[in-house]
């Protein structure tokens, strides 16, 4: 595993901070060039929007680490479980509870 | 509480708000969704000091992920770079858009405080300030997010100290149960978005992620982002011809 030494490690923690530093940076500096309440800013708000949508997505049928042990069914299951009672509900703590239960259950019963 | 007794908040109030608000669910979720990248790190050969410096600096959990896979896979510190730098582009748009909602311009705050604060910057924080733009007057906004986020970042130092050690304690079950909150948590939270246009924009971008994973890895972020929400504006500007305010 310690392909890197210790300073090659850290190295690499400095290099992925800085990754993301750069869209912060470039963000706070774009951010005081576009209008507020122009088409411009409700165009990045969808995008924004769609992205935050796609990694969550990402995280429930292409997970990693431990989550990848469950099934894409049971997931998917706590999923539609949850939005639905959202759907229904619009409180949020109750629907994630469904949602949450439901992927328990499946995770045991199915 | 109605919007004529919120405007009569102080900042510190609002902070205090915020911060409850945080401790309500989101903290912890946060932290579970943490501790879970803790686990993943300490598989991909981490020390618990470099998971949890990694938590606080990067901030933001696509990056840490794809960090501790190619991490783990030996890949060069260049390409650790380029794909960390590439699964977290999307905080380009979310530090855009959480400046628009809190309307920071109004406060004239210095360029390394602005800095500062949206390297606080979070989904679940950027998902729960739209929430707050609903509730609270403009000019607390940016005291909710100071509350929440801080709240929020205390709790994700905790989670990947506490996630570090407990595969060790709890059974792998549980813990994919605990994992599994957050995505679902702030799903939920982001089809509440109040304008028709960010919830068909939610639902574009969330289909299309999977779709294109396969065939754009790291790059489905930001395509699924930029073809679901140009689809979904398009739509709701041109086609469907939604009033942008439109609440319902």
């Amino acid at each position: 595993m310690d392909d890197y030494g210790f300073w090659g490690s850290w190295l690499a923690v400095g290099l992925a901070a800085f990754g993301t530093f750069i869209w912060r940076l470039a963000g706070v500096l774009l951010a005081s060039k576009i209008p507020a309440q122009s088409p411009v800013m409700d165009w990045v708000n969808t995008m924004a929007y769609a992205m935050v949508a796609g990694v969550l997505m990402l995280m429930l049928v292409h997970p990693t680490g431990i989550l990848a042990a469950s099934g894409l069914d049971d997931r998917l299951l706590g999923l539609v479980t949850g939005v639905g009672a959202m759907m229904l509900t619009k409180r949020i703590i109750p629907s994630l509870l469904c949602g949450i239960l439901m992927f328990a259950a499946s995770l045991h019963l199915f | 509480m109605s919007m004529s007794e919120t405007v009569a908040l102080t900042a510190p109030q609002m902070r205090r708000i915020a911060a409850i608000d945080a401790l309500r669910t989101p903290a912890y979720a946060l932290g579970a969704t943490m501790a879970g990248f803790a686990t993943i790190a300490r598989e991909a050969g981490f020390d618990v000091w470099m998971a949890v410096t990694t938590s606080a600096l990067v901030w933001g959990m696509p990056g840490q992920v794809v960090f501790a896979s190619l991490y783990s896979a030996g890949a060069s510190l260049f390409i650790i770079f380029v794909a960390v730098t590439l699964a977290n582009m999307r905080m380009l748009l979310m530090v855009v858009s959480a400046a628009d909602m809190m309307h920071l311009h109004m406060h004239k705050l210095p360029l390394w405080r602005r800095i500062i604060l949206m390297q606080c910057l979070a989904i679940t924080s950027w998902a729960h300030l739209a929430v707050a733009e609903t509730i609270y007057p403009r000019h607390l906004l940016l005291p909710y997010f100071q509350g929440f986020s801080l709240t929020l970042f205390a709790s994700g130092m905790l989670g990947p100290v506490f996630g570090y050690f407990l595969p060790d304690m709890v059974p792998p079950d549980l813990l994919q149960i605990i994992i599994f909150i957050t995505p679902i948590y702030i799903f939920l939270l982001i089809t509440t978005a109040r304008q028709k246009a960010n919830r068909l924009a939610v639902a574009l971008g969330g289909i299309l992620c999977p779709v294109f994973f396969p065939l754009a890895g790291e790059w489905s972020i930001f395509l699924a982002g930029v073809v679901g929400g140009t689809l979904a504006i398009g739509y709701a500007r041109y086609i469907a011809k939604w009033h942008l305010e439109e609440r319902l």
